[in-house]
């Protein structure tokens, strides 16, 4: 199943994108809508972040293309930001959690010209939004796992960006940093932006996505969530690990254990 | 401290407050084995631009040197993503290589040229106040090595103050960096291009081998001390000059190589930050 939209914030046209002459995406092709929280699912080596870095020109295409809001990346660069997954960057770095979110002003800024007290305003407005603002001049070296994930999420939102594109946000983060991601997409999602990330549980991915895309090297489904979340597509996307999942996520409801540690 | 004594440690100094400064980028970016390489790679190109233009300072010096440290990095990286070599191994590969050829070529040649195999390797900053900067009308305007090396400080400056924010977000999050559009391969250039730059200002005073010790270990001690970037470049170049008060003194009371020495003294402080920021941490534990 693949659902097109008109006037999407993202085209993928036929997209391969190999490592080593191995394929990691094969003949992907799809339509995302503007406005729309998306997720990326998929099992393991689904090629998922990959989809996320080729969006973001990270990654030479070995064919097909990616436009967004109808143009090449080049020219709409401005209006696009990216957040890594935590785990690329040293967090032994020497920076506050202020340094790091005021990086997000870079793009803005000419080849010459320092942040000025208007970036620093909106670098603090931003991390205010993820609930920082305690630990403004804290080095990045001294946050929880969830608190460095915020400080990233402030420095995309530091961008003012209309398309978000978060790999892995919810990765190792504790419940409490979990609930403050999802408002402030949710929020970003009432002033029409749109954000796509890639996700891992299936348990919470009905109740967060509007626009769901199973990948598993090809794309296997890309649709509204109640129309991609179904058995078929599901199977399709994990094989047979998915029965095992089914079995499990069975016997969590009946059994009503929380799908985390609290 | 006699006349002598001050432009020594002068140069060792500038010499050790251009390493620190850099360095502190180069170990941030997991690169201080890149500098090592390259320290010692310019080395060919050093003989070569002595033998072409008889210079053992100036800008031929620095074309060579630095044209055969870009040779090392672009070598590096086509050996370890072209012929799939492991990064570490691809370094050791070409850097021996073309320190190797600056070996053969300085014994080779050492007849012709004036240049000592000890001297390009180990360096002497004993020997800098015998080779002065004298204008036409015989003006003594100090050593040579000190007007090199505050040329390069200078260069460094202003690549650090104008560039700032581009090092800085390259260093951190490459991928972020060219998310934004920022060339990351030109600033990683930039970077390399000024370690050959800093290597060659340095290698008469300092040596192509302990060079790195000054690229590593002060900005490694400061690095113990802090957690702020802008302290910490500050406190690299203040170990750097403390190494070289230090290496002088130790030098002359040891009546051994000052370069040599400096380089101890670099690796006493690093030991000293380590267990002083081990003890605080301790200290704030209990």
């Amino acid at each position: 199943m693949n659902i097109r939209v008109e006037q999407p914030a993202v085209e993928v046209h036929d997209l391969t994108v190999s490592y080593q002459n191995r394929p990691i995406l094969w003949g992907v092709d799809l339509t995302l809508p503007q406005g729309a929280l998306v997720g990326i699912m998929g099992p393991n080596g689904a090629g998922k972040s990959t989809l996320l870095k080729s969006m973001m020109g990270l990654l030479p295409l070995s064919s097909g293309y990616i436009h967004l809001f109808g143009q090449p990346l080049a020219q709409v660069r401005a209006r696009v930001s990216y957040v890594p997954q935590r785990e690329s960057v040293d967090w032994d770095f020497p920076a506050s959690v202020l340094d790091v979110v005021l990086m997000g002003r870079y793009g803005k800024l000419g080849l010459f010209s320092r942040p000025r007290q208007s970036d620093r305003d909106i670098a603090h407005d931003c991390i205010r939004k993820v609930g920082l603002e305690n630990l403004a001049h804290r080095q990045i070296a001294q946050l929880s796992g969830g608190q460095q994930q915020r400080v990233f999420l402030a420095r995309a939102l530091a961008q003012k960006a209309d398309l978000y594109l978060m790999d892995e946000p919810f990765a190792g983060v504790d419940a409490t940093t979990e609930a403050a991601i999802v408002d402030l997409v949710r929020e970003l999602k009432q002033q029409g932006k749109t954000v796509v990330m890639v996700h891992h549980d299936l348990q919470s991915a009905s109740r967060y996505f509007d626009w769901l895309l199973l990948l598993n090297q090809r794309l296997v489904a890309s649709g509204p969530t109640h129309q991609v979340f179904v058995p078929e597509h599901l199977q399709e996307a994990y094989g047979g690990k998915l029965t095992l999942l089914a079995q499990m996520g069975e016997l969590m409801k009946q059994g009503n254990y929380p799908a985390r540690e609290k | 401290m006699d006349s002598y004594a001050f432009q020594i440690v002068l140069c060792g100094a500038l010499v050790a407050v251009n390493c620190s400064l850099l360095g502190s980028f180069l170990i941030l970016r997991g690169q201080a084995l890149v500098a090592d390489a390259i320290s010692h790679s310019v080395l060919p190109g050093i003989v070569a631009a002595f033998l072409f233009s008889g210079a053992r300072a100036g800008g031929p010096l620095l074309v060579g040197a630095g044209a055969v440290g870009l040779l090392t990095t672009l070598g590096i990286e086509f050996l370890h993503r072209r012929a799939k070599v492991q990064s570490d191994a691809a370094i050791g590969i070409t850097f021996t290589a073309l320190f190797a050829l600056g070996v053969v070529l300085v014994t080779a040649l050492a007849g012709q040229v004036d240049l000592d195999q000890d001297c390009v390797l180990y360096g002497e900053l004993a020997y800098v106040p015998l080779d002065p900067w004298l204008t036409a009308n015989g003006w003594d305007l100090g050593p040579r090595a000190a007007w090199t090396s505050g040329f390069c400080l200078v260069v460094l400056l202003v690549v650090i103050g104008l560039f700032f924010k581009q090092l800085y977000l390259t260093s951190f999050d490459p991928a972020y960096a060219a998310s934004l559009g920022l060339a990351t391969g030109v600033w990683h250039y930039v970077l390399m291009g000024l370690t050959s730059l800093v290597t060659v200002a340095s290698f008469e005073a300092v040596g192509a081998i302990l060079v790195v010790a000054l690229m590593v270990a002060p900005p490694a001690t400061a690095f113990q001390l802090t957690r702020r970037f802008r302290a910490m470049l500050g406190l690299a170049a203040a170990v750097g000059v403390l190494t070289a008060v230090g290496g002088y003194v130790l030098a002359a009371a040891l009546d051994a190589s000052v370069a040599g020495a400096m380089a101890v003294v670099a690796g006493a402080l690093f030991v000293a930050a380590w267990a002083w920021g081990k003890w605080r941490t301790a200290l704030a534990g209990a």
